[in-house]
């Protein structure tokens, strides 16, 4: 007599079609050789308004990342790090490659030297699929605005005409030819030189002195300065994380020193805030930054050029390997005076950005947004986009 | 009354089928019991899962413990139906502490309600999208606890989802002839009715090596199992 009853259901914890990718980091040599790595295919329509674009020129949401990360760990006190990016099958990059010393091992403190990551404001790993919440990523870490390290406008005309155009400008002193400018925050590049982390009960601290500035990382110095950046983070509970950044470095080529009287500088400072409980997440962050021109000619550009940003968003599990995310995101502009009257110096933009993703395994992700960008000038004032985007990582 | 598989291992085919050796018309009788005890010999333990390397963090992380991979688990493929019977819901508990699960595999019974507290001072969230238990406890700080009732029998892989190197195991049984050995590999699996039965012995997610034991009906089965 047969009697059918479930008995065990050892179903695989992973689809079968997964089970031969990787789910944890390869460990070569008893740990001390780590490699990891992330793809990332994110599609999206055409984007007219080139409100998605990097200063790689081509658009954050429409690409196929192959990221791959190693660590050496000699031992406790020393260890290489480097990551390098295939970004569209063309564009490859040692992203990042330094040393990290840890002098004493069982102190939170550590120095590092080289290709370092961005010490300066929140959303540095919203470069990463893993780490952004929604397939684009923050204006203030993307959007390029209309000024470039090696292109300057001889007056506030000049630039005014570019108002709106980052991802191709051009003026009249310097690189004449078209290109794209900065952005606030420059998170497609890191900068190289030296770091110091420490953490402390609360606290956490990272300074660093690097040869480019935020806006324009360098491997190699162009601008006869250095940067100096600073964080500090501080954890009252596990829930709250409230930063604050700040940094000043020179950024323009130095083949304009003579044209300037005084080195031309990048200064930013920026607040950020997280809060995080059960299925919520929500970040905040405000950034300020201000680019010294030199003063060419009439009318002058006679002030530091500012933009704010400002963005929140936030996530809400809605079930186990799900979730749904918005962001907010703002860049306004200071005013300076043209021949035609007071105008903010590059076009305000807005985003707003709706989405979610689905776990198929713990480290397949599927995520699809909503994009919707306004800007105040431009050739394309206005745009809305859907994207989606697959990440695997290990 | 045996359980008896299909001749294919259970583990595979996530069905087994109760087989009852008696004709309708034998009387009832309370089963003799024995039990199988021995030692699951791991040969080559699993290596912990390293970190991610976190290029992108400007210091090192913080220290942390690596979780103990010596123990493996021990069952029956195939269970006599008295198994079945139903029992009153256990508890078990699965710590974070120094960003690891605690322990790192857990075996218990269907109906078992599992507890997750958070010994760590910084955030964990605990979650499995595994088929036989999907659940996702959110962020909770130290001190905090979240249960989970694990209502399908089947393997269970749980994470934390800010912390990818931290993972586990619950492995969930509608039997309650299972153990998970101790460090030397030693289980005892008591109370099991006379009869023969496939033992498995499993280790970090996969049924690595089966053998068939004929349980006394007093006394133990002495067996010695290895997974290369």
């Amino acid at each position: 007599m047969v009697v059918g009853c479930a008995l065990m259901a050892f179903v695989p914890a992973r689809p079968a079609a997964a089970q031969w990718l990787p789910d944890e980091p390869i460990s070569i040599a008893g740990g001390h050789f780590v490699l990891g790595a992330e793809i990332v295919a994110t599609v999206a329509p055409d984007d007219p308004g080139f409100f998605n674009y990097t200063s790689y020129e081509y658009s954050a949401i429409r690409n196929f990342r192959i990221g791959v990360a190693a660590e050496i760990r000699a031992n406790d006190y020393l260890q290489v790090l480097g990551e390098v990016r295939l970004d569209q099958g063309r564009v490859f990059e040692a992203y990042g490659l330094f040393v990290r010393i840890r002098p004493w091992p069982n102190r939170r403190f550590d120095l590092q030297a080289g290709r370092i990551p961005p010490a300066f404001g929140a959303m540095t790993r919203s470069a990463y699929g893993s780490g952004n919440l929604l397939v684009g990523q923050p204006l203030a870490y993307q959007y390029l605005l209309s000024i470039r390290p090696d292109a300057l406008p001889a007056s506030a005309d000049d630039l005014l005409r570019m108002r709106g155009r980052g991802w191709r400008s051009s003026f009249p002193v310097g690189n004449r030819a078209p290109a794209p400018g900065l952005p606030m925050i420059n998170t497609s590049r890191w900068d190289t030189g030296v770091q110091a982390h420490a953490v402390n009960g609360m606290f956490e601290w990272t300074g660093a002195v690097t040869v480019g500035s935020l806006s324009d990382p360098r491997l190699h110095d162009n601008n006869s300065g250095k940067q100096v950046v600073g964080r500090v983070v501080a954890r009252p509970s596990p829930a709250l994380a409230v930063a604050v950044s700040a940094s000043q470095g020179s950024w323009l080529d130095r083949s304009f020193d003579a044209q300037a009287v005084t080195r031309p500088r990048q200064t930013a400072v920026g607040g950020d805030a997280e809060f995080s409980a059960g299925r919520i997440l929500i970040r905040g962050e405000a950034i300020r930054s201000s680019w010294t021109m030199p003063e060419i000619s009439a009318p002058l550009i006679d002030r530091p050029l500012v933009a704010t940003s400002l963005l929140l968003e936030g996530r809400y599990k809605i079930a186990p390997g799900a979730y749904v995310a918005a962001r907010g995101d703002r860049l306004d502009f200071s005013d300076i005076m043209g021949s035609r009257g007071r105008t903010p110096w590059d076009a305000d933009v807005w985003r707003v950005e709706l989405g979610g993703g689905y776990s198929v395994t713990r480290n397949i992700l599927a995520k699809g947004a909503w994009q919707r960008n306004r800007r105040d000038g431009g050739r394309v004032p206005a745009d809305s986009m859907v994207s989606a985007q697959v990440l695997y990582w290990f | 009354m045996v359980l008896r598989g299909l001749g294919l291992p259970s583990a595979l085919l996530g069905l087994a089928l109760i087989i009852d050796p008696t004709s309708a018309a034998s009387q009832p009788q309370a089963p003799a019991s024995g039990g199988i005890r021995g030692r699951l010999d791991i040969r080559r333990l699993a290596k912990p899962v390293e970190r991610r390397p976190d290029v992108a963090a400007p210091g090192s992380p913080g220290p942390r413990d690596v979780p103990d991979l010596r123990r493996g688990l021990v069952y029956l493929d195939t269970a006599p139906r008295s198994a079945f019977d139903e029992r009153e819901p256990g508890r078990a508990v699965m710590d974070q502490r120094h960003e690891r699960f605690v322990p790192h595999l857990l075996a218990v019974m269907v109906g078992t309600l599992v507890d997750f507290p958070n010994s760590d001072l910084t955030y964990h969230n605990v979650f499995s999208l595994s088929r036989a238990q999907r659940f996702d406890l959110g962020r909770y700080a130290a001190g905090r606890s979240k249960a989970v009732r694990m209502d399908r029998p089947g393997v269970v892989r749980v994470f934390c989802d800010i912390h990818s190197h931290m993972n586990a195991f619950i492995v969930v049984f509608n039997h309650p002839f299972f153990d998970v050995t101790d460090v030397e590999g030693r289980f005892e699996l008591p109370s099991v009715p006379a009869g023969t039965y496939t033992l498995v012995g499993w280790y970090e997610g996969e049924a690595r090596t089966t053998r068939a034991v004929v349980v006394p009906p007093a006394g133990w089965a002495e067996v010695e199992m290895v997974v290369p």
